[in-house]
C-alpha cells in the first residue's frame, strides 16, 4: 500500500495497528452523509478532479475519464454506484485514486475521513433486510462506537453491469 | 545460453532466410554469380562457426551442402532437383537452429539420408574437379567485393528485379570493423523507448498549449527548441523501429517457387521497393495478408501454361509485388498478368448471396463489383484447392489490413490481370486524427477511414434529405446513409448546435457519413486502449490525451457503422430470434440424375455414399422388393424408374445411401451431372418423396427427400441413425466463432440457433425454446459460460440439459472449471472433431436414457 499518499490521515494511526496482526485498517469516505470504509491497500492517492470527459453509452456510474498526471483514469461516482441521487449542486469533485485489476479508477466521494482500525471482533452480520444492490457492494459491517460502518467491496465496486 | 552460441544463432537465423531466396534467384538466372556466391559464403560461415562451437551435426550437413553449392558456383548446371535438395537442406538447417535456440544443444538424430542425397547429387554433377571445393578458405576476396557494392550487385544481376537488396542482408560477410557499427537491441527496449517518446510528445503538446495562453518570452525560445527536438527524437525512434520490407519479401521467391511446383504453372516473381521501410510491428502483421494475396494470384489469377500460350500470353505468368512510400503511408501493390476477376460471376454471386438486389447489381461499377470479393465467405472459385482454399480468405485479408488502419482495394481488367493495392500506415503507435466537436463534446477520429468532410448549408449545395425518416446525404451522384453522431452516442447537449458538417467515412466496402458540429483540430494522437470496464463500447477504439491535457475518446468507424445498423450484410445472427438457423451462403453439391418421367431429380451429394453400376443379373426381387447383393450382404434397392421399364443388361446406376451404418440403394436411369448450387426450393413438394422443386443452373429439378427412401429401404436404421435431428444452441460473444462453428454443426446434421451472450441464451429458454444441448464459450463479458451453465441447471426443467464449454484450448483448468459448473465437458474452439465427437456422444447417451425423447424425434421426423 501507499502510505505516503495517506500521510495526512495517518496521524490517527497508532503503532498497534501498524504492526496489527488481524486488524484491518480502513479509510473512511462520506457520501450522502453516510460513512463507508475502503480497504487502505487499494487507495493510492486523493485528488481533486478538474476536467472530466464523459463516456457516452458507458455505464451510468462512470462519470467519465480523467487525466491524472498524464494517466487516464476512469472516474466512478460512489453516489451513483450506491444508487444515491447526485449531489446538488455538485460539490467539488474529490476523488480517491485506486487501482483494481490493473485498471486505474478515481472514486468520487463527498468527503474523506480518517484511517481507522477495525477490530475483527466488532464485525457484525450483514443486516438481512439490506437493499440487495447495496448488500452486493458491502464486504463487511462493523459496529463502532460512533456508529455502524460498512466496508465496501472494491472488486464489486468496479465491476459494472455492462449495458449497451 | 553461451554468448557465442547466441551471437551465432542471431546472425545465422537472419541470413538463412535469405539463402532460400538467393537460391531461387540463381535457379532462374544461372549467370547471377552474386546470388550463388552469397549462399556459398553463408554455408561456409555456418560450417566454420559450427566447427568452432562443436556443433557436429550442423557441421556435417553444411559441409556437404557447401561442396554442392561450390559446384554450382563453379558453373555446374542448377537442376531443379539440386535446388530442391538445397532448399530442403536450408529447411533442415533452420530446424536445427530453432532447436539450438530452445535447448542450446543440437537435436537428436542424424541427417544421413539428406547427406547421402546431397553426396549423390554432388557425385552426379560431373563438373569441375574436386579441388575446386577444397579451396574453401579463399572466398575472402569475393566477399570483400560483395560487401562494397551489395546494391550494385543485384542491380546488375537482374535488371529491375531487386529482391531484398537491403544492405543488411550482406552482413554475413562483414568484417569485424564493420560489425562494430551495429549493436543488437532487444525489441522490448525499443518498445519502451517508443512509449517514452509517445509520452514525451504528449507532454510537449501540453506545454505548447499552456504557453499559447501565457505568453512568456523567456520560455518561448527554449520551448521551441524542445518542441523541434522532440519531433526529431520521435522521428529517430520511429526510424530505429523501421525495417525494410525486403525482410518480408525475402520469403516470397521461395513461396512462389513452391506454388509453381504445386500448381504446375510457370510463375515469375518481380519485387520492387524492398528497401521501403515500415514499422517492424507492421512488417509482421502484413506477412499473412501478403502471402495470401500471392497464393491467390498464383492459384486463381494466373492461367495454366497451355491456356496462356493459347491466349497469346507468355507461358510464364508474372506476379509483381511493388512497395512505395507516400505521405505517411506505404502502398504495396500485388499484381498479376492473369485472367482478371470474373466480374460477371461475382455480380451473379453477390446477387445470389443477397448482398445486392438485381437492380443494384446492374448499376454497380466494375470496381464496386470487385470489392465484393472482400465480403465474408465470398469465393467464386468453383474448385477447391489446397493452395488458396475457398470461401475464406479475402475477407480475412481485408480484416487484417483494416485492423492496422490500412485499406485494400482491387482493380482488374478481364484477360489482363488483377491488382491488389494495400495501403498501410507507417506506424501504429501515433496516428493522425481529426478532433470532432459534437454538442460541446470532443472526439478523435482516426484520419485513415475519413474520405472527406462536407459542409451542409445552402451555399455548399449539399443538403441532407430524409428517406422515410432516415437521413441521407446527396453527394455528387451518390446517396449516402448519414447518422447524427449526437444521436448515435446519445449525447447530452452541452453546447449549441452551430451547423452541420458531415464526415464521410468508409468501412470495408460501405461509405457512410456522420453529422458533427465542427472539426476543431487535426492532431497526432497516441492511441491507448480503453480500460476493461469500457472496452465493451464498440463505438470507441481507445482514448488519448490531447495537447491541452484533456482526455478524448477515439471513435471506431467500424463500431459506429455497427451501431447505426450498417452491419455487414452477411451478419445473419443480427436478429437472434428463435428460428432454425439457415446458413445463408452455403452451397450444396448436388447430384443430378434422370429417373422416371418429368424433371431431372437431384439429391445432395453428401447423402450419397457412392455410385455403383450394377448388372441386371445382380438385381433380384425378393418378397416383392428389389434387392441387390452387395459385399456378401443383401442391400435393399428402391427403384426410381417406372416399374415397366426393363433393366439394362449390365449397367444400371445405383446411388448408395448410407444410414446408421447400413446402406441402401436407389435404382436410377442415368446420372447427368454433379453441380454446386445454392439450395433454393421454390415450390414445396406434394408427394412425400420430393422436398420440392428448385432451379439449379437454369434447369428445373426435383429435390428428392432421401429420408423418404431411407424409411422404405431401412426403416430401423432410419429411426436409429438419421433421424437424430438435435437442436443445438451455440453461445459465443464473438460473431467470428458463431459464424465458424454454426455451419460446422449444421453440416454435421444438427439444427443450430446462435446467441451472442449468456443473457440472450437464457432469454431464448425463457421464451420457451427447446434445445437438446448448449455449446457455450466460457469467456464472455457479463455472464461467463460457467455462470450460464449454473443458471440453466438451476431450473429443474433443464437440470439435465447437456452444456459443453468452448474455450480457446481445452486446458486442464478449463476442463476442471467446466466439470465444477456441471458441464459435460470442454473442447477447444478450433478442435472440430472433438466438438462433434463430444456432442454425438453426449446426445446419444442422453437420448438412450430418454425413450420419450426418441419417440418424439421419430415423430418429429416422420
Amino acid at each position: 500500500m501507499n502510505r505516503n499518499a495517506l500521510r495526512v490521515e495517518s496521524e490517527t494511526v497508532d503503532s498497534r495497528a501498524l504492526h496489527g496482526d488481524k486488524e484491518t485498517h480502513c479509510f473512511i469516505v462520506y457520501v450522502g452523509g453516510e460513512a463507508f470504509g475502503l480497504a487502505v491497500d487499494c487507495v493510492q492517492t486523493i485528488f481533486q478532479i478538474e476536467a472530466v470527459t464523459p463516456v457516452p453509452l458507458g455505464p451510468q456510474e462512470i462519470v467519465g475519464l480523467v487525466n491524472l498526471r498524464g494517466k487516464i483514469v476512469t472516474a466512478v461516482s460512489l453516489r451513483r454506484r450506491l444508487q444515491m441521487p447526485d449531489a446538488q449542486p455538485a460539490k467539488s469533485a474529490l476523488a480517491i485514486g485506486m487501482e483494481y485489476r490493473g485498471e486505474n479508477f478515481a472514486l468520487i466521494v463527498d468527503e474523506v475521513g480518517d484511517v481507522i482500525f477495525l477490530n475483527p471482533q466488532t464485525q457484525i452480520a450483514l443486516p438481512p433486510h439490506l437493499d440487495q444492490h447495496r448488500a452486493k457492494l458491502t464486504e463487511a459491517v462493523y459496529r463502532l462506537d460512533q456508529g455502524i460502518l460498512s466496508m465496501l467491496n472494491v472488486g464489486c465496486l468496479f465491476d459494472f453491469q455492462r449495458r449497451v | 545460453m553461451d554468448e557465442l552460441l547466441n551471437d551465432f544463432l542471431a546472425e545465422t537465423s537472419e541470413h538463412i532466410d535469405a539463402a532460400g531466396e538467393q537460391l531461387v534467384l540463381f535457379e532462374r538466372d544461372p549467370s547471377n554469380g552474386g546470388a550463388i556466391g552469397k549462399i556459398f559464403r553463408l554455408f561456409h560461415t555456418i560450417k566454420g562457426t559450427c566447427g568452432f562451437l562443436g556443433l557436429t551435426r550442423l557441421e556435417q550437413l553444411t559441409h556437404v551442402t557447401e561442396s554442392l553449392i561450390g559446384r554450382l558456383r563453379d558453373g555446374a548446371p542448377a537442376t531443379p532437383e539440386t535446388v530442391s535438395l538445397i532448399l530442403t537442406t536450408v529447411d533442415r538447417v533452420k530446424f536445427i537452429l530453432a532447436w539450438l535456440a530452445n535447448t542450446a544443444s543440437e537435436p537428436e538424430g542424424d541427417d544421413n539420408a539428406l547427406i547421402e542425397a546431397l553426396q549423390a547429387n554432388l557425385n552426379s554433377s560431373a563438373s569441375p574437379p574436386a579441388e575446386a571445393t577444397e579451396e574453401v578458405p579463399a572466398p575472402t576476396a569475393p566477399a570483400a567485393s560483395a560487401e562494397t557494392a551489395p546494391l550494385a550487385e543485384t542491380a546488375t544481376g537482374s535488371g529491375s528485379v531487386e529482391i531484398a537488396a537491403s544492405p543488411m542482408r550482406s552482413t554475413a560477410t562483414r568484417t569485424a570493423s564493420n560489425r562494430a557499427e551495429t549493436i543488437r537491441v532487444t525489441v522490448g527496449a525499443l518498445e519502451r523507448i517508443m512509449i517514452l517518446v509517445s509520452e514525451l510528445v504528449l507532454t510537449r503538446n501540453q506545454l505548447l498549449e499552456i504557453t499559447r495562453h501565457h505568453e512568456d518570452a523567456t520560455v518561448k525560445a527554449p520551448l521551441q527548441r524542445l518542441s523541434s527536438l522532440t519531433t526529431d527524437l520521435q522521428d529517430a525512434v520511429m526510424r530505429a523501429r523501421m525495417q525494410p520490407l525486403g525482410r518480408l519479401f525475402a520469403s516470397l521467391p521461395r513461396l512462389v517457387r513452391e506454388l509453381a511446383v504445386d500448381l504446375k504453372k510457370k510463375l515469375y516473381l518481380v519485387t520492387e521497393g524492398a528497401d521501403t521501410e515500415l514499422d517492424r510491428q507492421l512488417v509482421e502483421l502484413i506477412r499473412d495478408p501478403l502471402t495470401h494475396l500471392l497464393r491467390n494470384c498464383a492459384d486463381h489469377g494466373i492461367e495454366s501454361p497451355d491456356k496462356r500460350l493459347a491466349l497469346g500470353k507468355p507461358e510464364e505468368g508474372t506476379i509483381k509485388v511493388n512497395a512505395t512510400h507516400e505521405a505517411g503511408y506505404i502502398t504495396i501493390d500485388v499484381s498479376d498478368d492473369g485472367r482478371g476477376l470474373d466480374l460477371e460471376r461475382i455480380r451473379y454471386k453477390a446477387q445470389a448471396k443477397g448482398l445486392v438486389n438485381a437492380a443494384e447489381a446492374k448499376n454497380l461499377s466494375d470496381d464496386e463489383i470487385g470489392r465484393f470479393i472482400f465480403a465474408p465467405g465470398f469465393s467464386t472459385s468453383p474448385s477447391v484447392t489446397s493452395i488458396s482454399g475457398r470461401g475464406i480468405g479475402m475477407d480475412i485479408v481485408r480484416d487484417n489490413i483494416e485492423s492496422i488502419g490500412g485499406s485494400i482495394s482491387v482493380t482488374t481488367t478481364a484477360g489482363k490481370g488483377t491488382r491488389f493495392s494495400l495501403k498501410i500506415p507507417l506506424t501504429l503507435a501515433i496516428a493522425p486524427a481529426l478532433i470532432l466537436e459534437v454538442r460541446g463534446h470532443h472526439f478523435a477520429l482516426p484520419q485513415h477511414s475519413v474520405i472527406e468532410a462536407v459542409r451542409i448549408d445552402s451555399d455548399s449545395g449539399h443538403s441532407l434529405e430524409r428517406v422515410q425518416g432516415s437521413l441521407v446525404l446527396r453527394l455528387r451522384d451518390e446517396v449516402l446513409p448519414v447518422a447524427d453522431l449526437e444521436q448515435v452516442l446519445d449525447l447530452e447537449a452541452k453546447g449549441v448546435d452551430n451547423g452541420a458538417l458531415v464526415i464521410v467515412m468508409r468501412v470495408s466496402s460501405r461509405v457512410f457519413g456522420i453529422i458533427v458540429d465542427a472539426v476543431t483540430d487535426v492532431q497526432e494522437i497516441v492511441v491507448k486502449p480503453l480500460s476493461a470496464s469500457l472496452a465493451h463500447l464498440e463505438v470507441f477504439s481507445g482514448h488519448t490525451i490531447l495537447g491541452d491535457g484533456s482526455v478524448v475518446l477515439i471513435l471506431d468507424p467500424t463500431g459506429i457503422a455497427g451501431r447505426i445498423g450498417f452491419e455487414r450484410a452477411s451478419d445473419y445472427t443480427v436478429g437472434r430470434t428463435v428460428e432454425t438457423y439457415v446458413p445463408a451462403e452455403e452451397n450444396t453439391r448436388f447430384i443430378l440424375f434422370r429417373a422416371g418421367p418429368g424433371a431431372l431429380k437431384a439429391l445432395p451429394l453428401s447423402l450419397v455414399a457412392r455410385i455403383e453400376c450394377v448388372p441386371a443379373s445382380e438385381i433380384r426381387q425378393s418378397d416383392g422388393n428389389f434387392v441387390m447383393q452387395h459385399h456378401q450382404q443383401i442391400m435393399p434397392l428402391v427403384p426410381l424408374i417406372p416399374a415397366d421399364q426393363a433393366l439394362s443388361e449390365d449397367d444400371n446406376p445405383v446411388l448408395v445411401l448410407g444410414i446408421g451404418g447400413e446402406s441402401m440403394g436407389l435404382l436410377i436411369e442415368e446420372i447427368v451431372d454433379v453441380v454446386e448450387a445454392r439450395l433454393d426450393v421454390q415450390i414445396a413438394g406434394v408427394s412425400s418423396s420430393v422436398i420440392g422443386t428448385a432451379e439449379i443452373r437454369g434447369a428445373v429439378v426435383e429435390i428428392l427427400d432421401a429420408t423418404h427412401f431411407m424409411r422404405i429401404g431401412r426403416p430401423n436404421a432410419y429411426s436409429r441413425g438419421f433421424a437424430n435431428q438435435f437442436w443445438i444452441l451455440l453461445v459465443d460473444d464473438k460473431p467470428f466463432f458463431r459464424d465458424m462453428l454454426a455451419p460446422l454443426l449444421i453440416a454435421a446434421g444438427y439444427r443450430v440457433t446462435t446467441a451472442g451472450s449468456g443473457e440472450d441464451a437464457l432469454a431464448l429458454f425463457d421464451r420457451g425454446a427447446h434445445f437438446d444441448a448448449v455449446v457455450t464459450d466460457t469467456d464472455m463479458p457479463n455472464m461467463s459460460g460457467y455462470a450460464l451453465a449454473h443458471q440453466l441447471h438451476s431450473d429443474s426443467r433443464r437440470a439435465s440439459l447437456p452444456v459443453i464449454a468452448l474455450a480457446a484450448h481445452a486446458a486442464p483448468s478449463v476442463v476442471q472449471a467446466a466439470a465444477e459448473s456441471g458441464m459435460c465437458g470442454a473442447v477447444g474452439k478450433f478442435d472440430r472433431p472433438a466438438l462433434l465427437e463430444m456432442l454425438s456422444r453426449i446426445l446419444e447417451s442422453h437420448h438412450l436414457n430418454k425413450h420419450d425423447l426418441e419417440s418424439s424425434i421419430i415423430g418429429a421426423a416422420a
